[in-house]
């Protein structure tokens, strides 16, 4: 479970980037995260994840607060961001050693699950080279292998089905589903309104650092005009009128 | 030409911009600026005093040109040398060329833009040097106007030929080692050569001096006007005829040599956007893409390792700074060039044999004090250290989410910069053992004295950096260029143990190798201290690492 209490954050160019949010995002749920560019999404998500400093109120991660725990809360979830572009230098495979390092993953427990994880993504066959040569799906699918790695209770996603083709965004879709089913945490923030649709349990819409709206797709319609489309409902919410 | 200049203004601002610099770092160059002004004071008077001392020696021979020939060769052959170094830099290293490729541009045009800034820096370097020479000589030998009018144009020609001859050699050095499939190794190959070109030309000139001939020569062409200018420059028209220009700038000799060096520079140029034309992408494209072969299982099941933390952290270090060019050029290569220059030189000299009495004079404590401050010196410009955190660049955030302690990440930073200096560390011990022939005991001593000295520059080196650093470059040269840091780091490690080490010197309280060097290691282990519990100090006050 994520909990988001009364936060606040400020930039000096940009007074209250975040404006009191809370948010609670319960297990066993896959929550989708959406507004449009530049309504806070990557802030808040960067305070979770202990990127950037909370200037007011607390975020716990299955009790742990991310800023008075960090290592604990940190050990808790699976990050994958927004651009997989990180250690390029690196191998797939050496990158993959240095997630299990600091995960403690058991050498016996890695072996399967990047064979089975490599396998299934297609990517075994490129884990010796270096990451700067994958491609953009290629990069995401070894960041989230990495997360998959030392399975983490809590999964935070940002645009995680960017680049990935068909196959493998089916499959992590598939994998959301199992891993929110057997009671543990999903979030991940998407610009893709369909796939928000069909995959999310229920939906948090920020405009402007505020959140406009929590509950599922139906409780939004419902509270909408229940005729129009999703995107329709979105637009509607987030316009600046 | 419109589009040229746009791209031109484009790569300037993208080097030059100041976001996300804040004021103190800002602040930090106007400092450092006015603590160069007394410098320049002193500097100034003594090239007026040398270049006028010199015009009255040689003017009663008729051979004061020789003042302006030494100026323009010696400027021609530095700006030579550093254009090597810039131009595979700037042209093949760096990374934002890529995001240009794709727009409908000639290659002369990306040429030109990449050209801008190495060229700004080659007028920075050419002006320290050549403006007050140039202005002492016109004083000095009472110039008319025209000479002056002249040294615009010779100033701003000067890099033009040095930096086409660079870029001839390696444009096509580039365009062929970059067959090979590894594009990063291929870079790197690159730039070593361009470093071994530059010793291989400091050897020649060594190999060439021969004293005997050189006196004759002097001697021969003293006789004549202009005629050690000749025998300075008679392989290097560029240098003769700016020379003349400049010197006799009202004779037709004078105005013929001046219109010959614009049309030579014009040739260079010429010369140099068509070569780029013509080889320049090709020297640029082709990154290798993954590998579509099936991996046999059993490989990739013995890669999969379980290690430390903290070792694993550092092999990542090292794999990163090893396999990024610009990094392994700064971090290695670059710390190990003088090292090497060094062993080179004294290998020409080693038939003299007069090294190894070289510290004969000296006692126990004074080698140990000369061997620990040079090597200190060496290794406190080290660009792995002050690297440490500004070569993470925007890969800063994986180290905040996930769950690493601060002082985990930064203690194998500091390993990573100090098994960096390991090299240079065994170059110093080659030299010592062959051609100083050092005793074992003054080794160990020194061995022991060193190492922690390492851990403690590599330290210093990682702590500056993570109170300035610079995430937020697009290109890897960023992280070492117009940067504070390495000077800082080198004035804190040299400036207090040079201090330390002329106190040593002087009380005769400390004796022999063994004490002295006991007392270096407990001064040593002390600074250590000191470092670390600062380094503390700030991850405690900023959690977060937010920078």
């Amino acid at each position: 479970m994520i909990e988001i209490h009364d936060v606040s954050k400020n930039f000096p160019s940009r007074n209250k980037a975040i404006d009191t949010l809370n948010l609670t995002v319960p297990d066993g749920k896959i929550v989708g995260f959406l507004g449009p560019n530049g309504a806070g999404k990557a802030t808040t998500i960067k305070m979770m994840t202990g990127i950037l400093p909370i200037d007011e109120g607390s975020i716990t991660l299955n009790g742990r607060d991310i800023a008075k725990e960090p290592i604990a809360a940190k050990k808790i979830f699976g990050y994958v961001p927004d651009a997989p572009d990180m250690f390029l230098r690196l191998k797939g495979m050496e990158y993959l050693n240095l997630i299990g390092d600091i995960f403690d993953v058991p050498k016996e427990l890695r072996q399967t699950r990047i064979e089975q994880l490599t396998k299934q993504f297609n990517i075994y066959d490129a884990l010796n080279d270096h990451i700067q040569t994958y491609s953009h799906g290629m990069r995401q699918k070894i960041i989230v292998t990495g997360v998959l790695l030392h399975d983490p209770a809590i999964w935070i996603l940002d645009e995680p089905l960017t680049g990935l083709d068909p196959k493998s965004s089916y499959m992590l879709k598939e994998m959301m589903r199992e891993h929110a089913d057997n009671g543990n945490t999903v979030f991940f923030s998407s610009h893709g309104l369909e796939v928000v649709e069909q995959l999310c349990d229920e939906v948090a819409i920020v405009n402007k650092g505020k959140l406009i709206f929590y509950g599922t797709i139906e409780e939004l319609r419902e509270k909408y005009q229940s005729d129009q489309s999703l995107e329709n409902v979105f637009l509607e919410l987030t316009s600046d009128e | 030409m419109n589009k040229t200049w746009l791209l031109v203004k484009t790569m300037l601002k993208m080097q030059y911009s100041k976001a996300g610099t804040s004021q103190s770092q800002i602040w930090l160059y106007v400092v450092a600026g006015i603590f160069l002004l007394p410098v320049l004071f002193i500097l100034i008077p003594a090239i007026q005093m040398l270049v006028t001392a010199m015009y009255e020696v040689l003017a009663p021979a008729n051979q004061e040109s020789l003042i302006l020939g030494m100026l323009l060769l010696g400027l021609h052959i530095l700006l030579f040398m550093i254009s090597l170094v810039t131009v595979i830099n700037s042209f093949y290293f760096a990374e934002d060329i890529q995001s240009f490729i794709p727009l409908p541009l000639q290659p002369y045009q990306l040429l030109l833009a990449k050209a801008a800034n190495p060229f700004l820096y080659l007028y920075l370097t050419a002006g320290a040097v050549f403006l007050p020479v140039f202005y002492f000589y016109g004083l000095a030998s009472d110039a008319s106007f025209l000479y002056f009018l002249y040294g615009i144009p010779v100033f701003l020609l000067l890099p033009l030929i040095p930096f086409t001859i660079a870029s001839l050699l390696l444009m096509p050095v580039m365009r062929f080692v970059n067959i090979s499939k590894n594009k990063d190794r291929s870079k790197v190959a690159g730039g070593i050569l361009s470093l071994l070109f530059i010793i291989f030309i400091n050897v020649l000139i060594r190999l060439n001096t021969d004293t005997d001939g050189l006196v004759e020569n002097v001697a021969l062409s003293l006789q004549e006007g202009d005629g050690l200018l000749r025998m300075l420059t008679i392989y290097y028209p560029p240098a003769y005829i700016s020379t003349l220009a400049l010197s006799n700038p009202l004779s037709l000799t004078g105005i013929l040599s001046f219109a010959g060096m614009i049309a030579m520079s014009a040739a260079a140029l010429v010369l140099f956007l068509w070569m780029g034309q013509l080889l320049y992408l090709k020297g640029l494209l082709g990154t290798g893409s993954g590998n579509k072969r099936p991996t046999a299982s059993k490989k990739v099941q013995k890669k999969i390792s379980a290690r430390p933390v903290w070792l694993s952290y550092l092999q990542k270090e090292l794999r990163i700074i090893f396999r990024t060019p610009a990094f392994l050029m700064q971090c290695v290569v670059q710390s190990l060039f003088g090292p090497v220059f060094i062993v080179i030189i004294l290998m020409l000299d080693f038939e003299n044999n007069s090294f190894s009495g070289l510290l004969g004079g000296f006692s126990g404590k004074q080698t140990i004090l000369l061997l620990f401050i040079a090597t200190v010196f060496i290794m406190g410009s080290n660009g792995t250290a002050i690297s440490s955190v500004s070569r993470e660049g925007k890969n800063w955030h994986a180290n905040l989410f996930l769950p690493l302690k601060p002082a985990q990440y930064f203690f194998s930073k500091i390993a990573a910069a100090w098994v960096i200096n390991l090299f240079t560390v065994l170059l110093a011990l080659f030299i010592f053992v062959f051609f100083l022939q050092l005793p074992v005991g003054t080794l160990l001593a020194w061995l022991l004295v060193v190492l922690l000295a390492s851990w403690f520059t590599s330290a210093v080196g990682t702590y500056l950096d993570f109170l300035d650093p610079k995430l937020n470059w697009t290109d890897e040269q960023e992280v070492f260029k117009w940067r504070i840091t390495s000077l800082l780091s080198l004035l804190i490690t040299a400036g207090p143990f040079g201090l330390i080490v002329l106190v040593l010197w002087r009380v005769n309280a400390v004796e022999g190798l063994y004490v002295t060097s006991l007392v270096l290691l407990v001064i040593l282990a002390i600074s250590i201290l000191i470092i670390h519990q600062l380094l503390r100090k700030k991850i405690n006050t900023n959690w977060q690492q937010q920078i």
